[in-house]
């Protein structure tokens, strides 16, 4: 047997340079030293500290189990952020997929101008969600904003897109939706040009509908794609901070209070980290809730199907 | 040459000299000028330079340096709550405010013994005792410009309808109607976060009523609340004197509505006197005149302060009081009110420019003499500032007609008794 040949750890044993786990594990030590220092443990002490009385005010920190996720649930303001929050994730995540998918079979065609279009798509995702928000807020000024200013030259009724409960919350859907579609356009864009092309160029020889390929070749064949994106956009909409705050601080009286706002309210507003760590961790157990049912819902229907 | 002769042990002695010395000359040269570090308010393009000028002055009376940094009230505060949540030692001093200082008083060392009964006597008494811990009678901070808010109207409109600036709640509604339409609105108030709150706050107690009763239980919701709070959102809503977009303003939106010459009518801090008197920041120069807040059954508006506070981690704590000294001082409250009209914590500075000031100027200063006076705070009652950010959110509501404001104000005084039980309020 030659040298090449023989299994790895054959060929290195008694040598000071076989490969062994616990050599694999110093080369990573460092790595995994920073990661446990500024991920791990502050994951693990915020969860911790959801369950003390962590008020700036107090004199000192003590146990108080489930209390903050009780004071939680039972506040008026957290019921009210949770439909939000449902609302905002559903309507924002179902636009932006559909847009998404739509603008991707749309710029995968050979159009004129696609390039530059392809190019423009990535201005949005690039811009600071901070530079978005404050975008809007002035984009959606009652009395001087541009999308006002364009209705009134139209002479079309203004809208009070800050200072309605529901105009609010639509308008931090409309910026959120301006800024992550183009990303999922991307995404599905590369999903598209990767497809085998066959199936399509058979159904298409067969004489079927641009739709009837779609919905029956295209989109199964996306599915690993279309989940990927979904899982990004539900994380991501319980992460959701910089746009909305910067737009309407949560307001008008919580209409537009998504759990991050809720959470930062509660954290340097009322100066209760207690609290604030145990909206974090619903906001946290929310988004694995989804995820579980985005991936369980398919795997138990296929069980169904298999056992019926 | 000299390093032929050099041994081993001449050189290891030689490099440990250089060591030593590289290690504690920084040190000893530290020592003999102190320095602290503060984190300090500011706000519009000429604050910076007014921070400058109290520090370089500092440093050359006292040879302390004060390495600072700036940054604007919201960020400010929660800066300073991130700080005080970690026990930071960062910064020695900090600029605070009475809104929040309950949030704080575990964290800024109690000043008491730093300042005797006497020099406190020369402070407004408002100023001081809304900055104690009513739980250990710790003073939290000193009160370096006192806020509170009188009438800024346009003059010029106003003699032009032959009106006259309002005296009551009445008088202001039918002065703003007359004055609303075209583009334009008779008044702006902010209905958003915390200016949302001091606004029904001064409403509140202008209707007779307060924040919590003898018993330190909430009372908010009594009926001079719910007249308060009908009254604010009526303005908005029913009589629509306010521009609507006004549930989504804060002080700064508020103060450019009445700069840019877009509403007739506000109430605003001090500050706005100078920023209205500026052609850089003020389309009114001239055009504008001062009045008393409006009042109800009471002329009762807020009467808090601007205030410089001790970091009870800090260790330079004697060289940190000797600048919030400063900072406090006569010399720094008359450049305050000069360049910036804030107005001074001092009673013996605000004494001297009231009695230095004529025409408009006097008159504003003895209205804002007056509603100092009779100035009030909300409790500093412990959990108080977790109601507040509730308080914020439910005058909203109501401004937006999402619930009336009954219902609005009865079920934040349902949850406003439970957080400040939760929080040791009445133990």
């Amino acid at each position: 047997m030659t040298a090449a040949a023989q299994p790895a750890g054959r060929r290195w044993r008694g040598s000071p340079l076989a490969p062994s786990w616990q050599k694999g594990y110093l080369f990573a030590s460092p790595a995994l030293i920073v990661m446990i220092a500024i991920l791990i443990y502050p994951l693990i002490y915020s969860f911790v500290m959801s369950f003390y009385r962590w008020d700036l005010s107090s004199p000192s920190q003590y146990f108080v189990g489930l209390s903050n996720y009780r004071d939680t649930f039972n506040s008026l303001g957290f019921k009210q952020t949770l439909r939000v929050q449902l609302i905002f994730s559903a309507v924002t995540i179902v636009v932006e997929v559909a847009a998404g998918m739509g603008v991707a079979v749309l710029v995968n065609g050979r159009l004129r101008g696609l390039k530059l279009a392809r190019t423009l798509l990535l201005v949005p995702p690039m811009i600071a969600p901070a530079v978005v928000g404050l975008n809007f807020r002035w984009l959606f000024n009652g009395q001087y904003g541009l999308v006002n200013g364009i209705l009134r030259f139209l002479g079309l009724p203004e809208a009070p897109w800050l200072s309605d409960p529901n105009w609010a919350l639509a308008s931090v859907m409309i910026a959120d939706i301006w800024q992550n579609t183009p990303l999922l356009v991307l995404l599905f864009l590369a999903g598209l040009q990767s497809l085998p092309q066959e199936p399509i160029e058979a159904a298409q020889v067969d004489g079927a509908s641009s739709w009837g390929i779609f919905w029956h070749i295209t989109l199964p064949l996306m599915r690993p794609i279309l989940m990927i994106a979904l899982m990004l956009r539900i994380i991501d909409t319980f992460r959701t901070f910089d746009v909305v705050w910067l737009m309407t601080q949560g307001g008008p009286g919580g209409a537009t209070s998504l759990i991050t706002v809720n959470a930062y309210q509660s954290a340097f507003q009322s100066a209760s980290f207690g609290h604030a760590s145990a909206v974090s961790y619903v906001a946290l157990a929310m988004s694995l809730l989804f995820l579980a049912l985005l991936y369980g819902a398919p795997w138990a229907a296929r069980k169904l199907r298999r056992n019926s | 040459m000299a390093f032929d002769r050099l041994s081993r042990r001449g050189f290891l002695g030689g490099s440990a000299a250089v060591l030593g010395a590289g290690t504690f000359a920084p040190r000893i040269a530290r020592a003999e000028t102190t320095e602290i570090r503060a984190l300090l308010i500011t706000g519009g393009p000429l604050y910076p330079k007014y921070w400058e000028k109290v520090v370089a002055d500092f440093t050359a009376k006292t040879g302390i340096k004060v390495k600072y940094d700036l940054l604007e009230f919201t960020p400010l505060t929660t800066k300073v709550v991130t700080l005080g949540a970690a026990r930071s030692n960062l910064y020695d001093v900090f600029s605070t405010h009475t809104a929040q200082i309950d949030s704080f008083f575990n964290y800024f060392a109690p000043l008491n013994e730093y300042f005797t009964e006497d020099e406190l006597k020369d402070f407004y008494q408002v100023g001081v005792d809304y900055l104690v811990n009513p739980k250990t009678k710790g003073l939290a901070a000193i009160p370096r410009n006192m806020d509170a808010r009188t009438q800024y109207y346009r003059s010029d409109v106003y003699a032009e309808h032959g009106l006259k600036a309002a005296v009551t709640w009445e008088d202001l509604v039918d002065v703003s109607q007359k004055l609303t339409g075209n583009g334009y609105y008779g008044l702006v108030v902010p209905g958003q976060g915390d200016p949302a709150q001091r606004t029904f706050s001064d409403l509140l107690w202008q209707a007779g009523g307060d924040w919590v009763d003898d018993a330190g239980k909430p009372s908010f919701n009594a009926a001079p609340g719910i007249e308060a709070l009908t009254y604010y959102r009526d303005l908005i809503q029913k009589w629509k004197v306010v521009p609507p977009d006004a549930v989504s303003y804060q002080w700064n939106e508020n103060s450019t509505q009445f700069s840019s010459g877009a509403v007739m009518d506000t109430f605003d801090w001090p500050g706005a006197f100078s920023t209205l008197s500026n052609p850089e920041t003020s389309k009114v120069v001239g055009k504008w005149s001062t009045a008393p807040y409006v009042r109800n059954k009471t002329a009762i508006s807020c009467a808090i302060s601007h205030a410089m506070a001790l970091n009870s981690m800090s260790k330079k704590k004697d060289a940190a009081v000797e600048f919030i000294k400063y900072t406090v001082s006569p010399e720094a409250q008359l450049l305050n009110f000069n360049d910036y009209s804030n107005f001074p914590s001092r009673l013996s500075v605000a004494k001297q420019v009231v009695s230095e000031a004529s025409g408009a100027k006097a008159e504003w200063l003895a209205q804002l003499e007056q509603t100092i006076a009779t100035g009030k705070e909300w409790p500093k009652l412990p959990g108080f500032s977790r109601v507040c950010t509730l308080m914020f959110s439910t005058i909203e509501r109501a401004l937006s007609n999402q619930q009336s404001p009954e219902d609005a104000l009865n079920q934040a005084s349902a949850e406003a008794l439970q957080i400040m039980t939760q929080a040791g309020a009445y133990n």
